[in-house]
């Protein structure tokens, strides 16, 4: 822009040259200027071309401007920076539920403070430290007054008290000594106190995250870049509140040692709760904190039991090994299977079909059901539902199952249909009812809100029909069998119990039981899995002296499903129930004790 | 030729192709201002409009002085300048970090603005009188060496870098045009390129030093002392190609935006006028320059053609030096964008760049007029 034409600028055209010209001429007449005037003339032809070089550097500089002016304007020149976010961009992340409720966030705190330089090379204190001690013992009746005194006369800085309260900061203030002035300190504040506190973590002194998201998004969560934008987990605070709340219930009905539970949208994979009872303050760790911050749910593994019936039972249907449910298995008596034999809790019937087997949990007809698929396509389902390796989630603490790999011998194939010889996370099996209710596809657990594109299309370990047809026989358990604990009116409820003894000394204890509850509501269109588990729960007068899933787990599951279910936007309806016409004929008198 | 003839006469001969565009660029300034103040016309808007008609009157007075008036002052001028620089130093108040202004008791006073056209009137007399073989020997560079050294020390010391910078600019365009051999050109760059680290880490001051730094990163410090890189990078990019709308920005009316009223105006127009105001601002200057730099090329003499050449390069360095400072292309120096930004000593120093670049303008037609008669 700022160019003039270089032809002209050094073209011998225009009025300059005519004057140069006119100039140049009477000087040309004397011979010894004549030279001067010819060095005159080529200065000047110097000097236009430099002017025009000046030129060219000029226009070069505004069209560089030129060019970055439209750039800014078309590209937004500089990165997301927004400046309304500059004030409030917090010292960490917030950490949000997915209908946005904080569930993490900054709180500046207040912090005494023992400052002897605040008086810049005079006393630490104006007054004596006697004096200053009874005044704070005012405010903090809990301190001790010598101490303090004996503190404050040492004249070292040092903290004589973590955290107190905006007006008891005030009142310190009137004490009127600088020395003591209350720095505000970030500090992590977890407004829901204990709620999924497995799930958040905590801070620790070194400002990093530890236990759960808080670890996982450390990074995220202290880049400037990215803190001001909250982290959004899957967890849904109210249905979260409502399981804990229960399985503490529970928990205290039961006598058990801890609880833990899980609800899981069967479509997407996210974890709407997450509970490992007891749980622990992330306001306020201490060493009992630190030592309930194992994750029953995620970490811990267990042989799961029954629960793990109906997915032996998928896996045969699904290979077509079992086309008929109304054909029947021989169950009067142990089954032997080299020197072992598996037997069941009491004996159900001689010969009992499919849904018999489920509703009341035989191991007998569960194991032959596996015998007749076979060691390579039972393995084959199991790994398919991620049974072989640690659960899908983004928590740092994950249990490896108990595995057996290399091929299968008979017995394993058998004892694995009903929940012994493997031990998973409970999460694994609420993934793998998951994949059994919804169609039949798997997806990997999430403790991140996933919008509708970001749900993983997860990979088919059962056909459509297959699912279906669980679906009649989970809600078959539910109405007639060992679950109906759990049938919640009017919301469908389909699922399986599950009592395993726990290992022990030389082979199982027949005291200590792990009870679960796997299921899935409703049963017409499922939309979540729920799981509860019980660690060690006995016999009390509310559990009717009864300690197996059905009085514990299963109850547990019928409390919450009607808390939940309504957050979740499913409401009870009593006119509504899965078609079980073509099943429920098959049960002999119509049900079972 | 008569030089104070008749009022029309005079009006038609003054260049009005560039004074137009001139007024038009000022009066986008005011609005811009008039937007800043939050849609007043004071404290800025007003005053902006009225110094400029004041100060173009100035550079039309200017415009009619014989070329050998203007010769015969650029010796006193130069001098006059030096002392009062020297006076700033020895009683100059201290402002924002720097002592820059002389109290007159009725204005204040900031000489090292007017050294910027000053020193272009000195050399330019200086190689006019040296005969035109000399310029390849050593007295044509040592003279102009003190000439520029003795005010631009003076300025480093208030401290001003910017102004410095400025001073040197036109100067080396001046001593350029003389004819000086390109190689010394050559050799300064080269040792400029190696002394350039050392004044950064021995001649600047710690404040300068951390602007330099922030322009390489100005990310690295968005909250501290990149921000106003930053602020107005995001202003000129929020315009778009429209901008927000007249008195819609928000990065100035919400004071994100560093003074947007003097050094970051450019920002403060460009989000609420978008590309389009921000190619029209540099379509002025490029017009104003490409006139500046005819008339230098037009130049009847060697004076006048040194001088006009110097004057529009001090014009392109603020221009240039103040919009890439707002874009991010070069470090915060605190120069002033001409006719936009608000303030009265760079639009007087403009001013009289201007009005001087019309004397070589009037010159040059007079003689070519002459050559016909």
């Amino acid at each position: 822009m700022a160019s003039i034409p270089l032809g002209t600028a050094q073209g011998l055209t225009g009025p300059a040259n005519r004057h140069r010209a006119r100039q140049a001429s009477p000087q040309a007449s004397h011979a010894s200027p004549g030279r001067r005037a010819d060095l005159r003339a080529s200065t000047l032809t110097m000097a236009r071309k430099r002017v025009a070089l000046i030129a060219f550097g000029f226009a070069l500089a505004t069209a560089v401007l030129v060019l970055r002016v439209a750039m800014m304007g078309v590209f937004g020149g500089t990165g997301g920076f927004t400046p309304a976010g500059d004030a409030l961009l917090p010292d960490r992340g917030m950490i949000v539920d997915r209908n946005g409720v904080p569930l993490a966030r900054d709180f500046k705190s207040y912090a005494l403070w023992f400052n002897p330089k605040a008086m810049e090379g005079g006393e630490p204190l104006t007054r004596p430290a006697g004096e200053v001690a009874a005044r704070l013992v005012d405010i903090f009746p809990d301190m001790d007054e010598a101490d303090l005194e004996r503190r404050l006369a040492s004249g070292k800085g040092q903290y004589l008290r973590r955290r107190i309260l905006p007006e008891e900061a005030n009142r310190v203030f009137e004490i009127g000594e600088p020395a003591l002035s209350p720095p505000a300190e970030p500090s992590r504040y977890y407004p829901e106190g204990n709620l999924a506190a497995h799930v958040l973590g905590y801070v620790g002194a070194d400002g990093k995250g530890h236990v759960g998201m808080e670890e996982v998004f450390n990074t995220s969560l202290t880049d400037p870049s990215t803190r001001g934008t909250e982290q959004v987990l899957a967890i849904d605070s109210r249905v979260q509140a409502a399981l804990e709340d229960e399985l503490l219930r529970g928990m205290g009905l039961a006598q058990a040692k801890g609880a833990g539970g899980i609800v899981l949208d069967v479509d997407t994979g996210e974890v709407v709760a997450l509970a490992s009872l007891p749980s622990f303050d992330p306001n306020h760790i201490d060493q009992k904190g630190m030592e309930l911050m194992f994750n029953r749910v995620t970490n811990q593994v267990y042989e799961l039991g029954s629960t793990f019936k109906p997915l032996a039972v998928a896996a045969a249907i699904d290979a077509g090994v079992v086309t008929n449910l109304a054909k029947t298995y021989p169950a009067g008596k142990p089954l032997r299977v080299g020197r072992f034999s598996i037997r069941d809790s009491h004996t159900i019937g001689q010969n009992i079909n499919v849904p018999e087997i489920l509703i009341h949990s035989s191991n007998i007809g569960t194991a032959q059901i596996a015998d007749e698929l076979g060691s390579v396509r039972m393995k084959r389902t199991m790994e398919r539902l991620g049974f072989n390796e640690r659960p899908y989630i983004e928590l740092p603490a994950r249990g490896f199952p108990i595995w057996r790999s290399g091929e299968w011998p008979r017995l394993t194939t058998m004892t694995v249909s009903y929940g012994h010889g493997i031990a998973v996370t409970p999460l694994h099996l609420a993934s793998a009812y998951a994949a059994m209710v919804n169609g039949g596809i798997w997806r990997p657990a999430t403790l991140k809100k996933l919008s509708p594109d970001e749900v993983p299309e997860g990979r088919r370990v059962f056909k459509e029909s297959t699912s279906a047809r669980m679906r009649q026989l989970l809600r078959l358990i539910v109405t007639d069998g060992t679950g109906r604990k759990a049938d919640a009116p009017g919301f469908r409820l389909g699922g399986k119990t599950g009592s395993a003894e726990k290992p022990g000394d030389g082979g199982y204890r027949r005291t200590s039981l792990v009870t679960t509850f796997a299921s899935a509501f409703p049963m017409d269109n499922p939309r979540y899995v729920v799981i509860t588990m019980y660690d060690e729960p006995k016999g009390t007068a509310a559990t009717s002296y009864q300690r197996t899933a059905a009085w514990n787990a299963a109850a547990a599951v019928g409390r919450i499903v009607p808390r939940i279910g309504p957050m979740l936007g499913i409401y009870p309806d009593e006119n509504r129930e899965i078609d079980l016409s073509d099943v429920r004929p098959l049960l002999e008198k119509g049900g079972a004790h | 030729m008569n030089t104070l003839s008749a009022l029309p006469a005079g009006l038609g001969r003054q260049p009005w192709s560039v004074i137009i565009p001139l007024f038009l660029l000022v009066c986008f300034g005011a609005s811009v201002l008039y937007s800043a103040a939050g849609g007043h016309w004071m404290p800025w808007s007003a005053l902006h409009i009225v110094r400029f008609l004041v100060f173009l009157v100035m550079a039309m007075v200017i415009a009619q002085f014989s070329r050998d008036f203007i010769k015969m002052m650029a010796v006193p001028v130069y001098v006059l300048l030096v002392l009062l620089l020297m006076a700033v130093e020895a009683m100059g108040f201290v402002g924002g970090g720097s002592q820059r202004w002389l109290n007159l008791g009725f204005m204040t006073l900031q000489p090292s603005e007017l050294m910027k056209p000053g020193i272009v009137l000195i050399l330019a007399r200086f190689y006019d009188m040296l005969p035109p073989g000399a310029t390849r020997e050593f007295r044509s560079l040592l003279i102009p060496g003190a000439l520029i050294g003795v005010p631009v020390g003076l300025v480093l010391m208030q401290p001003d870098l910017g102004t410095s910078l400025a001073i040197v600019f036109g100067a080396v365009v001046v001593m350029f045009l003389a004819g000086l051999p390109l190689i010394w050109f050559i050799t300064c760059g080269v040792a400029g390129v190696i002394a350039v680290p050392m004044l950064f880490f021995f001649a600047l001051h710690p404040y300068q030093q951390q602007r330099v730094l922030t322009f390489l990163d100005p990310e690295s410090d968005p909250l501290g002392a990149g921000y106003h890189i930053t602020q107005s990078k995001i202003a000129i990019g929020s315009g778009g190609l429209f901008g927000k709308g007249f008195g819609n920005g928000t990065q100035s009316h919400l004071n994100y935006l560093p003074e947007p009223h003097t050094d970051f105006v450019f920002a403060t127009m460009a989000e609420e006028w978008g590309i389009m105001g921000g190619l029209f601002v540099l379509f002025v200057f490029g017009w104003l320059l490409r006139w500046g730099l005819r008339t230098a090329r037009d130049a009847p003499d060697r004076f006048s053609r040194l001088m006009a050449a110097g004057l529009v390069a001090t014009i392109f360095f603020y221009t240039a030096v103040n919009l890439m400072m707002v874009m991010g292309l070069a470090p915060v120096v605190g120069i002033p964008l001409p006719f936009m930004s608000h303030g009265g000593s760079s639009m007087m120093t403009i001013m009289i760049c201007v009005g001087l670049i019309m004397a070589v303008d009037r010159w040059g037609k007079r003689d070519v007029k002459g050559s016909f008669e």
